[in-house]
């Protein structure tokens, strides 16, 4: 008779309340150490989501024309700022406030970009975004969306978290990373940790049926609560809680199930990562000050990941998580945005900054270990072309980043054409696939394809039926056909992520 | 097949507290006890859950946890349908989500609080009012007038922020039951032109318009004729997008304040695909997410929505009246062990504290609520990390609901919350809600999972475990529950983990 899941359990409840930390236990279980050495190794994935709608045209701005008109474009779309002789209200970045921050060429238009000036970064974070893009880590991927944006958050949100901008696929509320972590191919179980959000309810790009993905805000508050009072019990009661979850999990209930194993998890999870923050703090006293300096959130949220790679470079027991999550939100700057100062800079700073000081924390705990990190920035839209008062409204596609000791840095994908003749009646850009168009876009997918094909391992063949949608029979002008998953630098024409 | 006469069972009874307030408070008036309600019929129950006089209550301060406090406080100690009337407040305060984050970034935490206390009372003088009143009252909203920035919406910088939340998610939704868009961005750029030039006064909550930066057709010929909805729809039937055969003016009294209103009943005019009212629908759907489970059928909601006469009287009470005697209002109370199709929903972090405390009888310390146990947090700082801060919903969207909560943090937080409860010695007293003479640990299991109105929802394999659990596997066959230590050690730990285990999380 085959071991049902409820029984594998009690198993596994067993040896926890034996408290045999680091024995053949639930994550010591060799099939999952086969399904990493076959899928992703001893690599990391760190998704950032900029929630809100980043503005895209003052991300990667164009500080001259080129050989085309887009600067000129650019300034006709939005008010000088106070450097320029405008006021606070002007949203447009100057070329002198973008002269610390230029990146490569618009591989069409040869007009030179530049990162907004808050990708510089801040006191420990100094040189931000743009130092490591200079260090060559950094791909900056411009255009990135999908045809007939939909400009509500919460459903381009879902588009981007399911990977499905036709919403036929039958995804139901699960999403690409979740599929990819549920896929057999990952060898992946249903009691398996492998991935940890650093926020309290797990996010859409992670949701899936096969595994437990543990929501956590802070390692250091994770443990289970016992009462204090009486710890000569506290084995009687999780034997108890463990039994009650694990008959819950085997319930035909969908909700029942999925509340009974997601108590089963946080109880597993609460036995081996609060250990984590403690050995982060007395081992990296100097990285754990320099994101309290950053006092930001996103910093915060960062040095928890990072607490947990360190777990796993250290060997800790019972800790395999891979896949993290992180967020940085006020992006809706609906009004209020600045320009080279104000609200949309700060917020490319606590990006920047955080980034920059995990970057360098990673770099130091083991040589190379940055070789083995990769991080995906990503916004659910872009914003309108023209201003408002002082801000703007919501707009489609924008560029996403993909940063790591791997990634071949530079420029991929076109910037969006704002030529005031080429843009819709709102004003915002059109998504386009057209083979012809030199502005042509860059489907979202692609990106996501290309991380699971060359970062994650996952097999070609199981990229599309699987975890992202297919358009056939879709236009082809709007809808990317190409199923490669082999994004190239346009430049040196290497991969993206180099071998 | 249930209907307003068929009278209660006491398990209906039970859902219908639970469900209507917050927890089976130990403390009830006498009409409003289980044991009173059941036998009832469901008509004559709703009738008297859904007769009161709204409260003028608001949660002001002159600090936002303080504010923040109040309202908790406030909700712990509702009697009788007054819990019903919180229910119902967070219910719109989600619906019409506005957090205080925002507003403080603009205004300051003066005037914030003061928007939102203002706004706060309005959903409860409303809250059993008329729907149509209620969104006509949310467009001049000062809190929300600010949050979607119809205050710097003019005719020279348009601002669709409004425009489109008022459709989205205030009165259609963006798709219907059928999953078709209910409207176009075009009709998004036209509502916001009714909205341009719109201020408000903090000072005394007054609204008015600038007719300077209204945006009119006679200065903007360019921007078209004011008026929505003049698309076919791609599966209309021939008809524009909300059913109606032409485009809908919405400047037939003159391009002034009358324009918002005009919107509004246009909305309130809308057909879907299936030719049937988009805002009755839409927020018949959300009440029964709310009150009762995640899937309700469009079968249930049209009967509802019929069985109501929502549709054009916009009244709140015979909305509620019809879920409430409905048989969708019991589904989620089947018993253990639960089949595939079995409806189950998870609690609100709100709804899971503040019941808990009330099944309890536990009284939270002091103005900053501390629970006086275990780490001694207060019940606010459960409820952020559990993901729930009353005025302060993470978005226009309000809190993402059912399984969101579910997630490893916010389930942790849960387990932290009951243990605070149960570790607090001198405020927690279990032997005044069981019979502490009980003997035998079966007993001992049923008479706490009865006190909370959970036995039906655990197995027999579970009860089993619960028994384990106070015998120490059979090691201690009895258990004298007068002796302090076994007490305190034992069924405190029993009334832990029912309150931890699913059947609690859940309802």
């Amino acid at each position: 008779m085959a071991i049902t899941r409820r029984q594998f359990l009690k198993r596994s409840g067993v040896v926890t309340a034996g408290g045999l930390a680091g024995s053949a236990g639930v994550f010591g279980n060799p099939l999952v150490k086969t399904a990493l050495a076959e899928t992703i190794g001893d690599r990391y994935f760190v998704i950032l989501y900029l929630d809100g709608g980043n503005d895209g045209l003052n991300t990667v701005t164009v500080a001259d024309n080129g050989a085309g008109s887009l600067r000129t474009h650019y300034e006709s779309w939005r008010d000088p700022g106070p450097n320029e002789g405008g006021n606070s209200n002007g949203i447009r970045l100057s070329a002198g406030e973008l002269a610390g921050t230029l990146i490569g060429d618009d591989p069409n238009t040869g007009a030179q970009l530049a990162l907004h000036p808050g990708f510089a970064g801040s006191g420990p974070g100094a040189g931000g975004l743009k130092s490591l893009y200079d260090t060559g880590n950094v791909a900056v991927i411009q255009g990135c969306g999908y045809p007939n944006q939909d400009l509500s958050h919460a459903t381009s949100s879902r588009i981007w978290e399911s990977g499905d901008p036709l919403g036929g696929a039958g995804y139901g509320n699960t999403g690409w990373v979740g599929r990819y972590l549920a896929d057999p191919s990952t060898m992946y179980g249903a009691l398996d940790i492998p991935a940890i959000t650093i926020n309290s309810s797990v996010p859409g790009e992670y949701i899936q049926t096969g595994t437990s993905v543990v929501a956590i805000n802070r390692l250091s508050r994770f443990g289970f609560p016992f009462d204090p009072d009486y710890g000569d019990d506290d084995t009687a009661k999780e034997t108890a809680f463990l039994e009650l979850h694990a008959e819950s999990l085997a319930s035909s209930q969908p909700t029942v199930e999925l509340t009974g194993g997601a108590g089963t998890a946080t109880f597993n999870a609460s036995q081996s990562y609060p250990a984590l923050h403690t050995l982060y703090e007395a081992d990296r006293p100097a990285f754990d000050q320099m994101y309290d300096d950053l006092s930001s959130s996103t910093a915060r949220d960062l040095r928890e990941v990072a607490k947990v790679i360190y777990g796993n470079v250290t060997g800790q027991a019972n800790i395999d998580a891979r896949h993290f999550w992180v967020d940085n939100g006020g992006y809706d700057t609906h009004a209020d945005q600045g320009g080279a100062v104000g609200r949309h800079r700060d917020l490319h700073d606590e990006v920047a900054s955080a980034v920059k000081v995990f970057y360098d924390d990673i770099a130091d705990m083991d040589p190379g270990l940055e070789d083995k990190v990769t991080i995906l920035i990503w916004s659910e839209f872009s914003r309108r072309v023209q201003q408002n008062a002082n801000g703007t409204d919501h707009g489609s596609q924008g560029p996403m980043f993909l940063i790591g000791g791997k990634v071949n840095g530079g420029v991929y994908g076109n910037h969006p054409n704002i030529d005031p003749l080429a843009v819709d009646s709102r004003p915002n850009t059109i998504y386009s696939q057209d083979a012809l168009d030199d502005f042509r876009s860059t489907d979202f997918r692609d990106v996501y394809g290309t991380v699971l094909k060359h970062w994650l391992n996952m097999p070609h063949g199981t990229i599309l039926p699987n975890v992202l949608t297919l358009d056939a029979g879709m236009d082809p002008d709007l809808f990317w056909t190409v199923e490669n998953f082999d994004l190239t630098h346009p430049v040196n024409l290497g991969p993206l992520f180099t071998p | 097949m249930g209907d307003q006469n068929t009278p209660l069972t006491e398990d209906d009874a039970r859902q219908l507290v639970r469900r209507l307030g917050f927890g089976i408070p130990v403390k009830e008036s006498k009409k409003f006890r289980v044991s009173e309600l059941t036998g009832l019929t469901r008509g004559a129950a709703a009738d008297l859950f859904l007769t009161f006089k709204p409260k003028g209550f608001k949660p002001k301060s002159s600090e936002i946890e303080k504010a923040i406090n109040k309202w908790y406080k406030y909700i712990l100690k509702r009697k009788k349908n007054l819990a019903l009337q919180e229910k119902l407040v967070i219910f719109f305060h989600d619906h019409f989500a506005t957090n205080f984050g925002t507003l403080d970034g603009q205004e300051g935490e003066k005037d914030a609080i003061t928007m939102l206390a203002e706004q706060n009372k309005m959903f409860r003088k409303n809250c059993i009012g008329n729907f149509k009143t209620i969104v006509k009252l949310v467009n001049i909203n000062p809190a929300m007038m600010n949050f979607l920035d119809t205050v710097l919406n003019t005719k020279d910088e348009p601002n669709e922020n409004y425009g489109r939340e008022l459709q989205e998610l205030f009165t259609l939704g963006a798709t219907d039951l059928n999953g078709e868009p209910n409207y176009t961005e075009d009709d998004i750029g036209q509502i916001s032109r009714a909205f341009t030039g719109w201020h408000h006064d903090i000072k005394d909550g007054t609204h008015h318009l600038h007719t300077d930066d209204h945006d009119t057709t006679a200065e903007f010929p360019g921007r078209g004729d004011k008026e929505i909805f003049g698309v076919a729809h791609p599966v209309g039937g021939g008809h524009n997008y909300g059913g109606f055969a032409g485009p809908q003016s919405f400047i037939v009294g003159g391009e002034a304040e009358n324009e918002i209103d005009e919107v509004t009943e246009i909305l309130f005019q809308h057909l879907d695909t299936d030719g049937e009212n988009t805002v009755a629908r839409h927020l018949t759907f959300k009440l029964l997410e709310y009150f009762c489970h995640a899937s309700p059928s469009k079968a249930t909601v049209d009967a509802i929505v019929a069985d109501s006469g929502f549709v054009g009287s916009w009244e709140m009470v015979p909305l509620l009246r019809s879920i409430i005697v409905h048989d969708i209002m019991f589904e989620t109370a089947v018993p253990a062990p639960f089949g595939a199709l079995s409806k189950k929903s998870v609690r609100w972090p709100i709804d899971y504290a503040i019941g808990t405390l009330r099944s309890v009888a536990l009284n939270p310390k002091g103005s900053e609520l501390e629970i006086p146990g275990g780490d001694f947090n207060s019940v606010g700082e459960l409820l952020a990390e559990m993901g729930q801060v009353l005025l302060e919903p993470p978005s226009v969207f309000g809190w993402n609901w059912e399984e969101s909560w579910i997630s490893s943090a916010g389930l942790l937080s849960r387990y932290e919350f009951v243990r605070d409860v149960v570790a607090s010695r001198k405020k927690f007293k279990p032997e005044k809600l069981i019979d502490i003479d009980l003997t035998d640990p079966g007993d001992i299991v049923d008479a706490v999972t009865d006190q909370l109105g959970v036995t039906s929802q655990f197995t027999a394999t579970q009860r089993t475990t619960l028994i384990d659990y106070l015998t120490d596997e059979g090691t201690n066959p009895t258990l004298d529950l007068t002796d302090f230590d076994t007490r305190n050690r034992k069924l405190h730990g029993l009334y832990g983990l029912v309150l931890q285990s699913v059947a609690t999380v859940l309802h």
